[in-house]
């Protein structure tokens, strides 16, 4: 099966060093496209809306994730807890396309959350949430965020209740049990949710797709483009790109991880 | 700590989840509203409620060709994925082989490898070797995907597991695939369910892996409906996203029926001290 993948990114491999010249692919040994990210400001700010899109995605569904996993952890009532869980888990199970799609119809300028803000008095005029950054952050930590929610949930599952009870008895006050026993034991969990969401967020393509609405360019989309317009080099040069990019995050991951865990 | 009325901050965590279970549903719950709309725009609140939108739905062929093949390959990927996943991970965990290693990075690929990547390099690696748009291309490629989670998922399954029944079995005299059958399968059964239903809905949903793969004419639901939203964002999407959501809160339900006395989701929550 690892042949599997070991092919495709040979073929990758052989691609990217062709050419594509006048609508043509040119089948000649050069690094010319290569050269063109690494040189072409263009690229440089894709890769770098890219880089900074999946940053305050993974960031953000942290700072949603977190607190709910921690409520989900904290609740004394089994019955909400499952039912609770469920809700969290359940957006899976629909299709990233049915999910962006509803983004799209909620963030638009007549659309839900427009309308409860203005008639909450919060805003005057509508905000521009969709085909932008934030239309596309907004609905991409909701896609990621069960997958936030479990790894840090099952650390905390993990941590010895007599540790957070020894540290009360002691006279810490929530704040510090929170931030000396808790936080630091439910770390190897934020890493993995971390990894998971940054790397995802950096191969998405359907959210924004439809929320960006071809003003947010991110590499996925160049790369969907490019393969449409059989301009390979350019494709084969912007998977490894990403590739490249999602194995640095990995093994970034994996050391925090290591380091977490000691 | 035996206070009448709950501390300010257990309050707030609890707004903040409620807060949270907005979010998470507001978009499916704002699909099914627009799926009843009677105008071809979006407006919130909708202006007028009709079912001309599941009408239209009801013409579109396109989708009910798509919605077939979508779920005909997963079924096909799924059964392939369980064959192989279950025996590697009965393999992995039994033996400690020498591959092992090579296995986990497997296992690991789906996290590595951005979806759009392999697809693309599938792509082009299907047009070299002359396989491009044929249909086992397309399953070997959704085989591809969901297997690794199969495997993680029964690996997980086999923690529990108890080898000395395996032993007994074989020394009562069942051969090794009866053994396999008869003792271990039950025994790994729940992880096995969980593992075909995960693969399932991830082979169903799969766009960025298979976009390149399907003959236009011939695609996928999920793709169908993206290239649809591409062109138009008229309701007719939101219908059929609808039934969708409608499938999913089905299989909520089974599973929670099913799940009836463990917790939300049994993976992680094993090694949990009951609660007091």
């Amino acid at each position: 099966m690892t042949f599997l993948f070991v092919l495709p990114i040979g073929a990758f491999l052989e691609y990217s060093v062709y050419s594509y010249e006048r609508g043509r692919l040119v089948e000649d040994f050069t690094f010319k496209t290569y050269l063109l990210f690494l040189t072409d400001p263009y690229y440089h700010a894709i890769i770098f809306d890219t880089l900074k899109m999946a940053a305050i995605t993974s960031f953000v569904s942290l700072i949603i994730g977190y607190p709910l996993a921690y409520g989900l952890w904290r609740c004394r009532w089994p019955a909400l807890q499952r039912w609770y869980g469920l809700i969290i888990f359940s957006p899976i199970l629909v299709s990233v396309v049915v999910r962006s799609y509803g983004w799209s119809v909620l963030l638009s300028d007549q659309g839900a959350v427009n309308w409860t803000l203005m008639k909450l008095g919060v805003i005057r005029e509508p905000l521009e949430l969709v085909y932008n950054l934030t239309g596309v952050v907004i609905s991409l930590c909701h896609v990621f965020l069960p997958l936030v929610v479990f790894p840090i949930f099952s650390s905390l599952v993990r941590i010895d209740p007599a540790l957070r009870e020894a540290a009360m008895d002691l006279g810490a006050g929530w704040w510090t049990t929170f931030r000396r026993v808790i936080f630091p034991q439910s770390l190897p969990g934020v890493v993995s949710a971390l990894q998971i969401s940054f790397t995802l967020a950096l191969g998405a393509l359907v959210t924004p797709a439809v929320l960006g609405g071809g003003r947010v360019l991110v590499l996925p989309l160049q790369v969907y483009r490019a393969t449409s317009d059989i301009n390979w080099p350019v494709a084969s040069v912007g998977g490894l790109v990403l590739l490249v990019m999602a194995l640095i995050t990995v093994a970034l991951c994996n050391r925090l991880l290591a380091y977490s865990e000691s | 700590m035996t206070r009448n009325w709950p501390h300010i901050r257990h309050i707030a965590l609890a707004l903040f989840c409620a807060a949270g279970a907005i979010y998470i549903v507001a978009p499916l719950a704002i699909v099914v509203l627009n799926s009843f709309s009677s105008t071809a725009y979006n407006v919130f609140p909708p202006e007028g409620y009709s079912l001309r939108w599941y009408e239209n739905l009801a013409q579109q062929g396109a989708f009910l060709g798509a919605a077939v093949r979508s779920v005909i390959l997963a079924t096909l990927a799924t059964a392939i994925a369980l064959v192989i996943g279950t025996l590697s991970a009965y393999a992995l965990v039994k033996y400690r082989l020498r591959g092992r290693d090579i296995v986990k990075a497997f296992l690991m690929a789906p996290v590595v490898l951005p979806s759009i990547v392999l697809g693309v390099a599938l792509f082009i690696f299907f047009v070299r070797v002359g396989i491009a748009y044929s249909y086992p291309g397309l399953l070997l490629t959704h085989v591809l995907v969901v297997t690794p989670f199969v495997i993680a998922i029964t690996a997980a399954g086999f923690s529990n597991f108890d080898w000395s029944t395996e032993e007994a079995a074989m020394d009562l005299g069942a051969g090794p695939i009866r053994t396999f059958f008869r003792v271990v399968l039950p025994q790994i059964r729940a992880g096995v369910l969980t593992a075909g239903l995960f693969a399932w809905i991830t082979s169903f949903d799969q766009v960025e892996t298979t976009l390149f793969l399907v003959r236009p004419g011939d695609n996928t639901l999920p793709i169908e409906m993206f290239l649809y939203l591409q062109k138009w964002q008229d309701p007719t999407i939101a219908a059929l996203s609808s039934l969708l959501i409608l499938l999913a809160v089905a299989i909520v339900i089974v599973m929670s029926i099913a799940g009836r006395n463990r917790t939300p989701d049994g993976l992680v929550m094993q090694g949990k001290e009951p609660s007091k």
